[in-house]
């Protein structure tokens, strides 16, 4: 079988027993791989209804038919669950190596079931698996140890997915590390590592992915990564980064600033992309990508990646820091103890509001390095503050009676974009499929990047969320939905066309534009019954967002509010374009023109 | 002589050269069995490139029992595309070390004498198998696709000049 490897890997942590079974062909002509498979696979095997905790209920990892055949930024993992944090369905997605190297070893997909009885270790050699105990040596390491000690112990090649002493510790925001530095980041997937005791996954893989005629699709990708990938459009992540989106946000008045108080940081110049600059090492790729953007940096002796720009937004304005080396040891310390960054500084953000409105005394204050820095690993232990700081922005901020000031949706915290800049945000973030998440849609493309569209107003918005504005380079949920799919990185500016002249080699046809949309939508809408499915909360945000009385007084987005009623309209206009009705749920006629072969 | 150097300053990692050789000498994508590689520590980024450095290091040939590492002429032309831009390649005479498979009896005394470890058994066929230079076209040099700067390329010395202009 070309492209794909035809094979499930089911792990039942529980009985520490493995078992091969065929991929779902039927479902991968409909669904292509990465996103779209995995929801289709998780529609199945997620019990409807089941407690995220419990060991039935499964992590999995899905790879893109792409993963290991050169095709430039697709070698990333998908990493799927019920989410604890949530209740619905979580996707995240993470790049590095060890999704090519899944392909290798001969697997599409791997199904993670059960709860080990000890804390234990997954090796995987090809088609050798094996559960290897993971007390005394390998539980407790953060996460350039365990890599280390696989590298050691198991295969010099391994490539590990692993969680820390935050997984370990079940914190809802636990993410899945790679590489090291590469975090599948949200969602709390480390969090169900850590119940059902797996520290973590190493695999070896020997063996090949066909692509029939492998000289002629070398070939082919070459000449599309030369035209549409070596391109400025994309050239951009290489020679500077998300960095270089710190100052346009801040001038914008979009950057979430000491806890969402203002879009405007005024210590911006001592974490923007020149700040940066000083720190920068070098440049690395992940597997198979031409773009290399995974900028590496060294502060006081020690090497790091990152930060980049959620993190410089949420962990460093967001935090009142302006000091670009407090807020790198700060990314270290949180990519060290796998903790998903995002999650981390909303969470301490939000204590530092807490103390400074003197509500609870955290010791922790905006602008303030020491009590910073010391969170993460409190955190991760639950230890001091840290023990109520791990309930998350929602749980803590309706503890101390001020639930206004969490600033999450569906229970995940924001990233770095305030909708009080960027009115479009406001319904992506209201209707991700995941809560509080910027990468389903992204209207900062034309509303502040571009300036195409203008960012104070939610006229005609509602379409750009679906379909996105492929002209000016804005992703949309359809096309995001394919392109995860794929699975392309964001940060190649993939184009439909490019996608479905991939899509040809693997299907040996022709696909038009607007099947590629199509799929896209299917994807889109099976995540949606999903999330009907295991109940989901209402589609909304924070109230201060767009509520009148929330808007800023400082900054340059200080005055404007989008406004309740207009907000309100603009989701019921967004169902209406979706087909769906005003409860958000998809209609019959709309599930059958796109193919979606499950129903409520 | 020529032979294939991956620059440790230049290289980000991407693993294409790997990719790009499995594909030409495997017909599928597999890193496993490619000529060359790049070793990357994903902590420090650290990067090392194994290549095998032909007649200028020779261990191979030295050590081998049954005299199955020939040398053979070659003509070897550095082609591809560039970010865009046609690669300028010298053309380069020299001679490259390569495996004669009938009489290789996959003994191994040459696998554990290669400093860059890039001779091995191969997975199917029981030989040696190692780096030819693609026949003169190095695939891995021809797919290198860092933005800005060749990170695989060709490597020659002085009578490789020598020889070129004879």
């Amino acid at each position: 079988m070309d492209f794909y490897q035809g094979k499930v890997l089911r792990i039942d942590l529980s009985a520490g027993t493995s078992a091969v079974e065929p991929l779902n062909m039927e479902w991968a002509e409909k669904y292509i791989g990465g996103k779209g498979l995995l929801l289709r696979y998780m529609w199945e095997e997620v019990p409807p209804k089941i407690d995220p905790w419990s060991p039935e209920s499964p992590v999995i990892l899905m790879t893109g038919p792409f993963a290991g055949t050169g095709v430039s930024t697709a070698s990333r993992l998908v990493v799927g669950c019920k989410s604890p944090a949530t209740g619905i369905l979580n996707d995240s997605y993470v790049g590095g190596s060890f999704a090519p190297e899944m392909k290798f070893a001969g697997y599409d997909a791997i199904i993670i079931k059960g709860e080990s009885p000890e804390p234990v270790v997954v090796t995987i050699k090809d088609d050798v698996v094996q559960f290897v105990p993971a007390m005394p040596k390998y539980w407790g390491l953060k996460t350039s140890a365990i890599e280390e000690a696989m590298r050691q112990d198991f295969d010099a090649e391994a490539k590990t997915l692993s969680i820390g002493p935050g997984g370990e510790n079940e914190l809802v925001w636990a993410c899945l590390s790679t590489d090291q530095y590469h975090k599948a980041g949200r969602g709390g997937h480390g969090a169900l590592f850590g119940r059902k005791k797996l520290k973590a996954i190493a695999v070896r893989g020997t063996g090949s992915v066909t692509v029939g005629d492998a000289k002629a699709f070398l070939a082919d990708m070459y000449r599309i990564h030369t035209e549409f990938v070596l391109t400025e459009d994309n050239l951009w992540a290489n020679e500077e980064g998300t960095p270089v989106l710190g100052q346009i946000m801040s001038d914008a008045g979009v950057i979430p600033t000491r806890n969402w108080s203002s879009g405007s940081f005024d210590g911006m110049e001592g974490i923007n992309s020149d700040a940066f600059i000083k720190i920068r090492t070098k440049n690395r790729a992940c597997y198979q990508c031409a773009i290399g953007c995974r900028q590496f940096h060294e502060v006081d002796g020690i090497a790091g990646e990152g930060p980049e720009y959620e993190t410089i937004a949420i962990c460093g304005a967001n935090c009142g820091i302006g000091d670009i080396t407090a807020l790198s040891k700060f990314n270290q310390e949180c990519d060290e103890l796998g903790l998903d960054t995002i999650s981390s500084g909303a969470v301490v953000a939000l204590a530092m509001d807490l103390t400074e409105k003197g509500v609870k005394d955290f010791g922790l204050r905006f602008g303030e390095a020491e009590g910073y820095l010391k969170a993460p690993e409190l955190i991760s232990k639950r230890e001091g503050i840290g023990a109520e700081l791990a309930l998350g922005t929602r749980a803590l901020a309706a503890k101390y009676g001020h639930p206004e000031l969490a600033m999450e949706v569906k229970n995940l915290e924001l990233p770095g974009y305030d909708p009080r800049g960027s009115f479009g945000m406001s319904l992506g973030y209201a209707t991700s499929d995941r809560g509080g998440c910027h990468m389903r849609c992204y209207p900062i493309a034309d509303e502040i990047v571009g300036g195409t569209l203008p960012p104070d107003t939610l006229e005609g918005k509602a379409q750009k969320v679906i379909w996105g504005n492929p002209a000016e380079g804005m992703i949309g949920e359809n096309f995001s939905s394919v392109k995860f799919s794929g699975i392309w990185c964001d940060f190649w500016a993939i184009t439909p066309e490019q996608i479905a002249q991939i899509f040809k080699h693997a299907w040996k046809r022709e696909f038009s534009e607007d099947e590629v949309f199509q799929i896209g939508e299917r994807v889109w809408n099976l995540g949606r019954l999903f999330n009907l499915r295991e109940g989901v909360e209402p589609d909304d945000i924070p109230q201060k967002l767009y509520a009148a009385e929330g808007a800023h007084t400082t900054g340059a987005s200080a005055g404007r509010s989008i406004g309740t009623a207009t907000f309100k309209a603009a989701l019921q206009e967004f169902y209406q374009l979706r087909g769906w009705d005003e409860n958000g749920v998809p209609s019959e006629a709309k599930l059958a023109e796109l193919g979606v072969d499950v129903r409520l | 002589m020529p032979h294939v150097m991956i620059s440790s300053k230049k290289c980000t990692g991407c693993h294409m050269c790997e990719l790009a050789c499995s594909a030409y000498h495997e017909g599928a994508y597999r890193p496993s069995v490619a000529r060359l590689f790049s070793e990357c520590n994903p902590t420090t980024a650290a990067i090392k490139g194994h290549t095998c450095l032909q007649l200028g290091c020779a261990k191979c040939q030295e050590a081998c029992p049954n005299d199955a590492i020939l040398t053979k002429e070659i003509t070897v032309k550095v082609k591809g595309e560039f970010a865009g831009k046609e690669k300028v390649g010298d053309t380069v005479r020299g001679y490259v070390l390569v495996v004669d498979e009938d009489a290789c009896t996959n003994c191994g005394e040459c696998y554990d004498v290669c400093p860059t470890g890039v001779i091995h058994e191969h997975p199917t066929r029981e030989v040696a198998y190692k780096c030819d230079l693609c026949d003169g076209e190095p695939q891995c040099i021809a797919f290198c696709q860092n933005p800005h700067v060749l990170a695989v390329d060709l490597k020659v010395d002085k009578k490789d000049k020598e020889l070129a202009q004879a």
